[in-house]
């Protein structure tokens, strides 16, 4: 159990209480301050390690005049009357002004009011700054710390019955806190999101232009670029496309979006068939304006745009973690009427490039009447090719990219896949097009959470037909893997013995951080709605959910048990303890100014067969008159309790 | 169940108040519900929900640590009429666990006790100032404690009231000056019985010089003396006005006492004899006349 044999001799005065708290809470703070201010700071600490007297009044204005300078200089250009309407700016402010304020009335070295108060302030200073999951460990250990410096110095600085004190404060608290956290009536208001940010890697893969050359956005890296929570199980990996971005203008060696000037016809979307799905996504600062949503998605998100081609967005790039609750149609098409821009946009190819795709495509074309065939006819024609699927492919011809993938290098990976395909099918008579965007992997998941990594990045084909658009997977055209990608993607499981159970552990932390991040920092009316309605349909729900409330509290009350039983501080007697509970349970009472042996003897006087007992006393006072407290004599010592216990 | 029965018993004997940090609390709670809801920043509901069931628990953890102490007056000295006495109190406490931050009040008075270990007791001495003779009752005694988080201010009154009686102030005229004035009845030196410590009653010239030169202060004392007949104190001839007489002869019978010297009184309607009632009888006497 918890050890708290250190802590035994420590005795804090309440300035040393007062300064633990100070470090504690400031911590955090200390990430958003500004250089000067940190200067400040320091120099504040050297004066208190120096100067063991208080300050006088010299030293005092002294650093008055500092901390306006580092004030002044940490806040310059910054402060104006614009600026102090950014509340951020403001509360910095505040920050700034407080640590000035409690480095005057420290060096003092009197304790006042305004001292004792300040690190509740800091501490509520800070929770505007910070909303990460490391913040939430942080801000109960400091709630925990804090209030066992309060108890230490109620307890006269005795830090073990003060921490004692505190755990049973804290574990009485928590149910309350838990059953608060759930059911307090939450309002509507929009997470606030200005504050330190924590992350500010841009998350890659996918960044709406597709290059087929050098520059091509491959990024086989682990970080996680969304994190998916799906209402119900997660759909099949055949299903798992994210979409992102519709690319219909092919540059030679890379392909675009269409151009803004181009105005298309609005129309109103056509629901899609297939299963719908309700899912909630965390997606990463990507600093990019698109959303992602399932195929298809079956309605715009809140506060974001859905277009004619089913691509999200939203009015700024994505610089901090979005939430937002979607829907989508399990379906691999949907219906769209082509209007004349689209129509010219995704058909549209280069009669000059790429001689020998555009043979082939001619002899499709001639060949099958109709798209749906024609795009079989292409599938198998890929599939013929013995494309290789390989994450370092060789440089492509760039003005005969398909010509060079399809016929001469048939390496690549699935921008490559897509282009060649898109540039075929508009030569074999479909418009098509590429969408870019994720592809995850149902393995990767664990219950109905989903994370996609940048490793996920894809880009496949939609084809008009029968006037939908039709996705192809061009990527499942390829007849191999080589070797490197093989292993660069674990498909080749040379470490077969570790790295699936790391990945899983890893799997497991992060949904555990997903579910903390979910019912804890991102908690709201809409959940507390969710789950309310969840408990209204599901009564067996609210028994688990009382039962659970009951273990916890359970867990809580034996945790505040343990902390409040009389604490054991002399050794022997507490070796001796079980066996003076035993006596004491039997009627025999330990009297005032009793000796231990007399005690003993009262006791076999009445049990005279009990030897345990008397070699107990033997022991006893071997080691406390004797002066034998060898290891050997205690364990026997101890040996003896255990069968007088047992007798 | 046994626990909460005994939590209900020593929640009535205690009341709680409110201290300057509970408006402190209040302040904060609703500071941080402002951030909370305002924001939609769930780390700071969490700390709102932390302090407040934190300032809540306080008051059923602050009960427990103050409701098992018990407090009991202890037979006290003598009190006298203006002049501090101490009424000790045991304070004791029958639960296991330590009760911290523990002090004893009365009206004027504060005593710290800061902690009393489990099943331990400890022994105030509340100074108390009598202000006039007779029967004398001390109540309104109490135990206050802030333990845990100053957020609340626990009391639990001492039921048990201290019933007494306060002896008239002594004063006046010392026993060695009403000895001179007796000199005659007090006898002669003739022989010498021994020493007794100096208390500044007896003649300067029966100081036993030799000891004082050894650092104690003692006089010789005579046998004629000690067969010296009964000292007589009249009532009416101590002083010129009742409470002056009963100072005076209050004084007299505990110089007396400390001299263990026979006396008698002559009061108005008895005859007080030191052989046959013992001084706190005749003191008393004194006090309730």
């Amino acid at each position: 159990m918890l050890s708290l044999k250190p802590l035994q001799d420590i005795k804090l005065s309440p300035l040393a209480l007062l300064d633990s708290a100070y470090i504690i809470v400031l911590l955090p703070l200390m990430l958003i301050l500004k250089v000067p201010m940190l200067i400040f700071s320091f120099m504040v600490l050297v004066l208190l390690f120096i100067k063991k007297t208080p300050a006088d009044k010299f030293l005092i204005v002294f650093v008055f005049l500092m901390g306006i300078l580092a004030l002044y200089l940490s806040l310059y250009g910054l402060f104006s009357f614009r600026g102090l309407s950014r509340l951020k700016l403001f509360l910095e402010l505040l920050v700034y002004v407080l640590i000035i304020v409690v480095s005057m009335q420290r060096l003092t070295r009197e304790i006042n009011f305004y001292l004792l108060l300040s690190p509740i302030l800091f501490l509520a200073l800070s929770l505007f700054f910070f909303h990460g999951i490391i913040m939430l460990s942080y801000v109960i250990f400091e709630i925990f710390f804090l209030l066992w410096l309060i108890l230490a110095h109620r307890m006269s600085g005795d830090m073990i019955e003060s921490f004692r004190a505190s755990m049973v404060m804290f574990m009485y608290s928590l149910p309350w806190v838990v059953v608060l956290f759930i059911f307090f009536p939450r309002i509507s208001f929009d997470h606030a999101d200005y504050g330190f940010k924590g992350e500010n890697i841009q998350r890659m893969g996918h960044d709406g232009t597709m290059y087929l050359d050098r520059k091509a956005l491959l990024v086989p890296s682990d970080r996680i670029v969304m994190e998916v929570g799906f209402d119900k199980e997660v759909p099949s990996s055949d299903k798992l496309y994210f979409r992102g971005s519709i690319l219909y203008v092919d540059k030679k060696d890379h392909w675009e979006p269409l151009p803004s000037y181009i105005k298309r016809e609005s129309k109103s979307y056509y629901p899609t068939q297939g299963e719908r799905v309700e899912y909630k996504v965390t997606l990463y600062p990507t600093q990019k304006r698109w959303i992602y949503l399932l195929d298809m998605p079956a309605r715009a998100v809140q506060d974001a745009d859905l277009d004619r081609d089913l691509i999200s967005t939203v009015e700024k790039p994505i610089k901090a973690p979005l939430h937002y609750a979607a829907t989508s149609s399990l379906s691999p098409k949907f219906h769209d009427s082509l209007d004349q821009d689209t129509l010219y946009a995704s058909t549209y190819f280069d009669r000059k490039r790429n001689p020998r795709t555009y043979q082939e495509a001619q002899k499709i074309k001639k060949r099958f009447n109709t798209p749906d065939k024609r795009a079989s006819a292409l599938i198998k024609f890929f599939q013929q090719q013995s494309l290789v699927y390989s994450l370092k492919p060789k440089a492509l011809d760039i003005n005969n990219t398909a010509d060079s993938f399809l016929f001469d290098k048939r390496l690549g990976y699935c921008v490559h896949f897509a282009s060649s395909f898109v540039i075929m099918a508009r030569m074999s008579g479909i418009p098509s097009r590429i969408v870019t965007g994720y592809k995850a992997d149902k393995a990767n998941s664990l219950n109905n959470y989903l994370p996609v990594k940048e490793r996920d990045a894809h880009a496949w084909a939609e084809l008009y037909i029968n006037e939908h658009w039709l996705r192809f997977e061009t990527t499942s055209t390829a007849s191999a893997i080589d070797q490197d990608t093989a292993e660069v993607l674990g498909t080749n499981n040379t470490n077969e013995g570790n790295k699936p159970f790391i990945e899983r552990v890893n799997l497991y932390l992060m949904y555990v951080k997903y579910q903390v991040e979910t019912w804890i920092l991102y908690y709201s009316n809409i959940r507390q709605l969710q789950l309310l309605q969840y408990a209204k349909e599901n009564p067996r729900f609210i028994f688990l959910f009382v039962l659970s409330l009951l273990v916890l509290v359970l867990i809580t009350f034996s945790i505040t048990l343990y902390f409040r039983r009389p604490r054991c501080t002399h050794k022997i007697l507490c070796i001796l303890e079980p066996l003076l509970k035993k006596l004491k349970n039997e009627g025999y009472i330990r009297k005032k100014g009793e000796t231990m042996h007399q005690y003993f003897l009262r006791y076999m006087k009445d049990h005279p067969d009990n030897s345990a007992i008397k070699e107990v006393d033997k022991y006893y006072e071997t080691i406390s008159y004797g002066g034998d407290s060898s290891a050997a004599t205690i364990k026997r010592l101890k040996s003896m309790v255990k069968n007088s216990l047992s007798s | 169940m046994k626990s909460l029965r005994t939590f209900a018993q020593i929640y009535r004997r205690i009341d709680q108040h409110a201290t300057r940090y509970s408006a402190v609390v209040v302040v904060l709670l609703f500071g941080l519900f402002l951030e909370a809801y305002m924001h939609d920043f769930n780390l700071v509901y969490i700390t709102l929900f932390f302090m407040f069931s934190l300032a809540f628990s306080a008051g059923p953890i602050g009960i427990l640590n103050l409701g098992h102490l018990e407090a009991s007056y202890l037979s006290p000295g003598r009190f006298f009429a203006f002049q501090e006495g101490q009424i000790p109190i045991e304070i004791s406490n029958h639960s296991t666990t330590t009760s911290w931050s523990i002090s004893l009040h009365d009206d004027n008075t504060s005593l710290p006790l800061d902690t009393i270990k489990g099943e331990t007791s400890k022994v105030l001495k509340l100074p108390v100032t009598p202000n006039k003779r007779g029967p004398f009752t001390h109540k309104g005694c109490y135990l206050e404690s802030k333990y845990p988080l100053s957020t609340v201010r626990l009391v639990m009154k001492i039921d048990e009231t201290y019933r007494g009686i306060v002896y008239p102030e002594p004063k006046g005229t010392p026993l060695h000056s009403f000895l001179h004035q007796e000199e005659n009845h007090y006898g002669e030196e003739k022989e010498f019985d021994g020493l007794r410590a100096y208390d500044g009653s007896q003649k300067l010239s029966h100081i036993h010089w030799a000891s004082v030169a050894k650092g104690d202060m003692s006089v010789k004392v005579f046998s004629k003396e000690t067969l010296t007949p009964k000292l007589v104190f009249n009532f009416y001839t101590a002083a010129t006005d009742d409470e002056s007489r009963l100072s005076q002869l209050c004084l007299w019978v505990l110089e007396c006492e400390k001299q263990n010297l026979p006396f008698m009184i002559q009061m108005p309607n008895r005859v007080l004899n030191s052989v046959k009632e013992s001084t706190d009888v005749i003191l008393e006497t004194l006090a309730r006349y």
